[in-house]
């Protein structure tokens, strides 16, 4: 039996103003996406895959269309809603891995958390166990600095987890590695899908990492190009 | 982790920038401390117990205009007066000085206990005082100051009397709220520079507070249409017709203060500004991962008024300590007596600690608040 749809986008379009220019970023987009799933999205600079990720991401609104993720219509839901959403839901991973700079590994895989309530004792179990399963335990005391660049996005990968959601955001998230720490990456952001029943959403330029999901689809000028 | 340590993480995040903002801070608010006391006392001079029975009688022209000896016995038999004493100032200096360092005053010697109570000095001093018509009594900071001694000899050439004198130390008061003067007979006044029995003033002692009111108005009534009006005041009404003197002090002062504060609210303002933008992508990030507005806000809002708050620790506090703990009137030599920081100025200090923590975080606040995480994310590539 196939897996139930996570994501159901219908007719959704983005424009932006520019001064009195309207840019479309993304025109008349219709997509599916199932549980469990790795898809990533390709195409080149400008395409509106970022803008297509951030959209079901929730912290970016479109101009028409709906975009429904788990049954939720995020053009529905107000500000604070869609931020208590995203905590809940959504898991991150950057590029630049945006780790705060100031706080060790442990308490940057903490931060989500601090807004769910917990007791102490019961984040700290969380976050070692995402510190675990990206095999970072032995560097929680680490500031970013003191970690490679690599061990970084592991730790943001980690972050993104803490919360248990059902959905993983990876904008680009190999664009800054070397060979080696993207395959790791890589291989953890498969795992995720394969093994712990996560949707994995990922961006990105690279058609060798764009192998490691289960279904690519191309954008250009803002389309549906072809599904792969 | 909790939200307190991230907050002071980030706060801290750049020590040296963090540690001159606090200081800034704490300089300016000392500073504000400072000028409110210095202003304060300036303005509000302090007061002795004994005051609130002291009436001060000058002529109503001027108070450079002398008053009759015969009015002493009139206000003398005013119903609720206990003592009446003549009181001039000599404005004589000091030996070589050029200046007047220190005021003397002529006065009944017998009254000193009884109208001005609260300078106390050993019987044994008080009564050589009263025995020796050219003895006189020096306050102790005046005697600390130039280190004088029983039986020393005190030259005093007065701009306002033509004969110079000479004054013989017979004893040292202290516990009056302003211990510089020097009182000496007013009898040798008036046979050293043959004034006729004229006083500058007289100070009255009224029998008791409920008397105050109506000694006070028999008598400006007693005088009333003689060649010697007079004008009765109480001897705080009196100082604070000084005051009125200080106008111009006064305004400058408040306008230092203005400046003072509004050039700590700019910097403050521009830190907090700079801080923030440093970590908008970092703020953005933080959006994206679920915090709320209302949470972004109370992280700015806390950082700034924990860095206000850890200034003005340091300023109003330090101010405070100094103030209380070392002896001013030393430090000053004598030109303040007191110097008293007040709660409410320490509470007006704080509170403008506190109002410049809540104005320095609008600006950040409203950036944030208005930054997309798209675009706050956009600027990390």
């Amino acid at each position: 039996m196939a897996a139930p749809h996570i994501v159901n986008i219908r007719e959704l379009s983005k424009v932006y103003q520019q001064g009195e220019i309207d840019v479309t970023a993304l025109h008349n987009i219709s997509l599916d996406i199932a549980a469990s799933e790795f898809l990533t999205l390709m195409g080149p600079s400008g395409s509106g895959k970022s803008t297509l990720l951030h959209i079901i991401a929730g912290i970016d609104r479109p101009t028409s269309g709906s975009c429904r993720v788990q049954g939720i219509d995020l053009t529905q839901l107000g500000e604070s809603d869609l931020a208590g959403w995203r905590n809940q839901n959504v898991g991150f991973v950057f590029q630049t891995f945006n780790l705060i700079p100031v706080l060790t590994a442990f308490e940057n895989v903490e931060l989500p958390l601090l807004l769910t309530g917990l007791s102490g004792r019961r984040r700290r179990e969380q976050v070692n166990t995402a510190l675990e399963l990206v095999g970072l335990a032995d560097r929680a005391r680490h500031l970013p600095r003191q970690l490679s660049g690599g061990q970084e996005q592991r730790v943001a990968i980690a972050r993104a987890l803490v919360t248990d959601p059902g959905l993983v955001m990876a904008d680009e998230p190999t664009g800054n590695l070397d060979s080696h720490s993207a395959q790791e990456v890589l291989g953890i952001l498969q795992a995720l899908s394969q093994n712990a029943g996560k949707t994995v959403i990922m961006v990105t330029h690279d058609p060798k990492a764009a192998a490691f999901g289960t279904r690519s689809i191309h954008l250009e000028k803002g389309e549906l190009s072809r599904e792969t | 982790m909790t939200l307190a340590t991230f907050i002071a993480k980030n706060a801290l995040r750049n020590k040296r920038r963090a540690a001159l903002s606090i200081l800034s801070v704490a300089v300016s608010l000392f500073l504000l401390v400072t000028l409110l006391v210095a202003l304060r006392e300036l303005t509000v001079p302090p007061e002795d117990i004994g005051a609130a029975l002291r009436i001060v009688v000058r002529n109503k022209i001027s108070i450079a205009t002398p008053l009759p000896g015969r009015q002493r016995a009139i206000i003398e038999k005013i119903k609720g007066v206990e003592a009446v004493s003549p009181f001039s100032f000599f404005g004589g200096k000091y030996g070589a000085e050029e200046n007047m360092t220190f005021a003397q005053f002529a006065m009944d010697p017998h009254l000193l206990t009884n109208i001005f109570g609260e300078a106390k000095l050993p019987m044994e001093q008080y009564r050589a005082f009263l025995a020796d018509q050219r003895a006189c009594v020096v306050g102790q900071i005046t005697a600390d100051k130039y280190k004088f001694k029983i039986g020393d000899r005190l030259p005093l050439t007065s701009s306002f009397y033509p004969n110079p004198i000479e004054l013989k130390i017979a004893g040292i008061y202290a516990g009056s709220i302003d211990d510089r003067n020097v009182l000496f007979h007013h009898k040798f006044l008036e046979e050293a520079e043959n004034t006729g029995g004229v006083a500058g003033t007289w100070w009255v002692k009224a029998r008791s507070a409920e008397d105050m009111p109506r000694v006070l108005e028999a008598i400006n009534k007693a005088f009333a249409n003689t060649s010697s009006e007079v004008r009765a005041e109480t001897e705080r009404a009196f100082q604070l017709s000084f005051v009125s003197m200080w106008g111009n002090i006064k305004l400058l002062v408040n306008s230092i203060c203005t400046v003072v504060v509004f050039t700590l609210l700019l910097v403050s303002a521009s830190t907090m500004s700079m801080a923030i933008r440093e970590r908008f992508r970092e703020l953005a990030v933080l959006k994206a991962l679920g915090f709320r507005r209302h949470e972004l806000f109370a992280f700015i809002l806390a950082e700034s008024f924990g860095l206000a708050g850890l200034g003005a620790l340091v300023g109003v506090g330090g101010a405070w300590l100094l103030y209380t703990q070392v002896s001013i009137s030393k430090m000053t030599n004598g030109i303040f007596i007191t110097f008293d920081p007040t709660p409410r100025i320490i509470g007006l200090a704080l509170l403008v600690a506190a109002g410049l923590g809540i104005v320095a975080s609008i600006a950040p606040s409203i950036a944030v608040a208005r930054m997309s995480v798209v675009n706050g994310l956009k600027t990390l590539d």
